[in-house]
């Protein structure tokens, strides 16, 4: 089971006048197979601290610590934007992060890609194929390397709204069927509703202003109306604590 | 035009064909007699054929003032007759023209290959650390400006008639070009690859493999475009002053014979062979190499980088560095820095 | 709560301090660039007068300081200015010329029919090396004063023609609009919108057609005059007088280079500065 402790998390960039806090003090605790939603405007540091967890970037200070059963857990990863190798295969994209090159692993590849419904595509390059599937074959390759835990930062955001639908449907499926930890970064509070059980909400300045606990069953869908209430509540809870960008 | 890229808000999509003056609306329709006459396929079949007539003119002219001129101006029926004497393997040259042209090619080769093995280790080194940058880098521009003349001439001088001049020079001319589409290579290295590698937790002889050497080959292939033209040329210098075969030297051959229409068919020889090996095994490579780039055919891209003088050399070659500037402002104020050198390489 | 406000005092001293340690280190960079850019020069100029005599014979391989002392010795014979003077004559009438009817030539290349007829005549132009040029005329016209020109005219036109083809080609319709729409006449529009335009990019043309042109120019001469540069280079390579060939043409490569790159940047980024400021 996945364990993520984060403790008095503090990151900033650059020096001086230019100084920007990013994080400040931030304390987390999330264990065992859950979808946590990190939602909050632009600029509020939700995407600085999936890279710190994701380990791209060192904290300034504070600890982060992610294991699965007492050792460290293995990541996987899906960016905003697909970034495949453009010059390899949609195949060699997957073994490419992959540990080995066996034909098992070969296996388990081509069993994500028909997840995703690409399972027809591992010959093509990734500039033959539309946004959407590259996403998807970005998704397929985060889960293929059967990660504990899996970031995502915001990962629909450059699709288009049907795109982005039914590729939140094929997520929802695929993490009910692998039961993985998901930590994923969004704007987009419908999505978040959707999609977690539980969403941090981050206000300017970098520190977590809300914890909220999603208890609706799965599958959801935006148009229920137990859905609809919930993404309510989450909008008056940003509300009330400011968090919603000024903008 | 590298020339003026620096400025222009204008992405390489003006740089296409220029015709796009036939479709500013106000022209209206005319006959299409009219239509045919003065589009651009007219003025391009046009060219040669004025072209011919201004050559036959120029000798009635000159000929009808000084008689004795006959002998110097080579008239087209001479020229094209040369040529197809010498593709048929009929040459007074000691040599024919494709034994000749094979002996030039393999200079180049060697040439080439010194100059892309050298140039890759600085280029590499110079993107990577500013200081192996700065200890180079004036010394990159001195020789991109330096005319294959002189290197041409030198390397007669001091290694004599044989190979050695020539390949001497083929490596001056053509490393600046390989050690700065390198450096560009690095420098616009695809960061977000390399954070997706790092969070994937892959090897990195792995990511050198597949992230690092793959984003580098459209800058090598540059490199190595624009190395084989301008080796060329510098070739073909160096074997004029110090071949004893090889195509220059066979132009020379006929210009101290002092048949005009022999360096002028041999010259147009010269020219056809440089854009058919361009033209065609470049294009091979660069449709080979670069197939996963279906979006834009990536052999248009290279092409018209390197064919139309009205398109940018720059995204390769940008920031060559202009000695003074390139490491103290960094990329952005200098862009356009390379083309200008590039381009002004584009010398005999 | 306490950590929040306990931490910006904490944190308000080492920030300057930090500041500082980022401008030292800016400061190191700096200097740290100097230093390997003279380094390199050690190297180069070493390496150089190293191998002259050890690794070459040294009437091979002259060094940097024979160069030197060869230079002095031209200066004092009288012969370097006349050189000079001849060459960049030679340059100068020749690349005149070439700008004049590359200029032409940018603009007629606007009409459909002309553009297709100059299409193939600029890429000849702009692929064909200088040295063809300077064998065919140096045939054709032997020593006479303008087989150099002519060499010169042919290898540089193409380039000004692109940059004024170019430059035309992205004039700013929208602020000819602005200034129509506003009745500003066809003269101010001219001096105001269309020259300013078009000047960089005559002037990116200038730059480019004058550092082929010199190049061209020596070589046609090492072929066809009996003065200039290349005359001297000419002589001084049958002679096998390697220190007066190196000599001459480090002289001249130096002088052009200065030309070029500060005269000609500078004119260039006093006059055009504008545009530097529209970028950032």
């Amino acid at each position: 089971m996945a364990e993520i402790t984060v403790r008095n998390l503090h990151k900033e960039f650059g020096v001086g006048a230019d100084k920007i806090v990013a994080l400040d003090d931030v304390n987390l605790d999330i264990s065992g197979h859950v979808f946590v939603s990190i939602v909050g405007a632009s600029g509020c540091g939700k995407s600085t601290l999936l890279n710190i967890l994701s380990g791209i970037e060192t904290p300034s200070h504070g600890q982060v610590q992610i294991t699965e059963d007492g050792r460290p857990a293995a990541k996987g990863y899906v960016f905003q934007a697909a970034r495949l190798l453009p010059w390899r295969t949609v195949m060699d994209n997957l073994l490419f992060v992959q540990k080995d090159r066996s034909e098992q692993t070969r296996a388990r590849c081509q069993r994500y890609l028909d997840m995703v419904q690409l399972g027809d595509k591992g010959r093509k390059y990734p500039g033959e194929l539309s946004g959407g599937m590259q996403q998807r074959v970005g998704i397929a390759r985060a889960f293929s390397t059967e990660p504990d835990v899996l970031f995502m930062d915001e990962p629909f955001s450059h699709l288009d709204a049907i795109t982005a639908r039914s590729l939140r449907a094929e997520l929802q499926n695929m993490w009910q069927e692998t039961r993985k930890t998901v930590i994923f970064v969004t704007h987009d509070v419908g999505e978040a509703v959707e999609l977690s059980n539980r969403i941090l909400v981050f206000a300017k300045g970098g520190h977590l202003a809300d914890d909220i606990d999603m208890p609706l069953p799965f599958p959801r869908d935006v148009a229920d109306p137990e859905v609809a209430v919930a993404k309510a509540n989450v909008f008056r809870t940003f509300e009330q604590i400011g968090a919603l960008a000024v903008s | 035009m590298s020339a003026t890229d620096t400025r222009r808000d204008t992405g390489p999509a003006d740089t296409a064909a220029p015709d796009t003056v036939d479709e500013l609306p106000r022209r209206r329709r005319s006959h299409p007699v009219v239509r045919v006459l003065r589009s651009s396929l007219a003025g391009r079949i046009a060219f040669p054929i004025v072209c011919l007539l201004v050559w036959l003119l120029a000798i009635r002219i000159v000929t009808s003032i000084w008689p004795f001129a006959v002998d110097v101006l080579p008239t087209p029926t001479q020229v094209f007759s040369f040529m197809w004497d010498e593709l048929t393997g009929e040459t007074l040259a000691p040599r024919n023209v494709y034994e000749t042209f094979g002996i030039s090619l393999r200079r180049l080769g060697i040439g080439m290959a010194i100059a892309m093995a050298i140039g890759t280790v600085i280029g590499l080194g110079m993107g990577l650390s500013k200081r192996v940058n700065a200890f180079f880098n004036d010394w990159v521009v001195a020789i991109l400006a330096m005319p294959n003349l002189a290197w041409a001439l030198f390397c007669s001088l001091a290694f004599g008639f044989g190979d050695v001049g020539p390949i001497v020079t083929v490596v001056l001319t053509g490393i600046p070009f390989v050690i700065i589409n390198v450096r560009e290579g690095v420098r616009n290295a695809p960061t977000d690859l390399y954070d997706m590698a790092r969070a994937f937790g892959v090897s990195r002889a792995d990511t050198i493999r597949h992230v690092l050497l793959p984003s580098l080959m459209p800058f090598m292939f540059a490199a190595a475009r624009y190395a084989f033209a301008l080796g060329w040329k510098g070739l073909v210098v160096a074997e004029v002053f110090g071949g004893e075969d090889g195509a220059g030297w066979t132009i020379k051959f006929w210009y101290d014979a002092h048949r005009a229409y022999g360096v002028i068919g041999y010259a147009l020889l010269f020219v056809v062979f440089a854009l058919l090996f361009e033209k065609f095994l470049f294009d091979r490579l660069s449709g080979y190499f670069f197939r996963w780039r279906p979006e834009v055919n990536a052999a248009d891209v290279v092409e018209q980088r390197f064919d139309a003088p009205g398109v940018a050399t720059a995204t390769a070659t940008a920031d060559s560095g202009n000695g003074t500037h390139a490491t103290t402002t960094g990329p952005k104020p200098e862009r356009g820095a390379g083309g200008d050198e590039t381009r002004r390489s584009h010398d005999g | 709560m306490a950590t929040a406000v306990a931490s910006p005092p904490t944190s308000a001293p080492p920030r300057t301090s930090e500041e500082e340690r980022v401008r030292a280190a800016r400061r190191r960079d700096r200097i740290n660039a100097v230093a390997w850019r003279l380094a390199g020069y050690a190297f180069f100029l070493g390496l150089w007068e190293f191998a002259s005599g050890r690794l070459m014979d040294e009437r091979l391989l002259p060094g940097p300081v024979d160069v030197l002392r060869t230079f002095g010795e031209l200066w004092a014979s009288g012969k370097v200015p006349g050189a000079f003077a001849d060459t960049l004559t030679r340059i100068g009438i020749g690349f005149a010329i070439a700008f004049v009817v590359g200029a032409a030539i940018g603009i007629l290349m606007q009409n459909r029919l002309l553009n297709g007829f100059f299409r193939d005549a600029v890429t000849i132009g702009v692929t064909t090396p200088g040295l063809i040029w300077a064998l065919i005329t140096a045939i054709i016209f032997g020593n006479r004063p303008w087989g150099p020109l002519i060499a010169i005219v042919l290898t540089t036109f193409a380039l000004i023609s692109v940059n004024v083809a170019e430059g035309i080609k992205a004039l700013p319709k929208d602020l000819i609009d602005m200034a129509k729409s506003f009745g500003v006449g066809v003269v101010r529009r001219n001096r105001q919108i269309v020259i300013p335009h078009l000047a960089p990019y005559i002037f990116t043309g200038v730059r480019f057609g004058f550092s082929i042109a010199w190049k061209v120019t020596v070589l046609t001469e090492v072929f066809s005059s009996s003065s200039g540069i290349g005359f001297e280079m000419r002589t001084a390579s049958q002679l096998f007088r390697l220190p007066e060939f190196l000599t001459w043409i480090l002289a001249f490569y130096v002088f052009a280079l200065l030309l070029e790159k500060v005269v000609l940047e500078v004119i260039e980024r006093r006059f055009f500065a504008w545009r530097d400021t529209i970028k950032s």
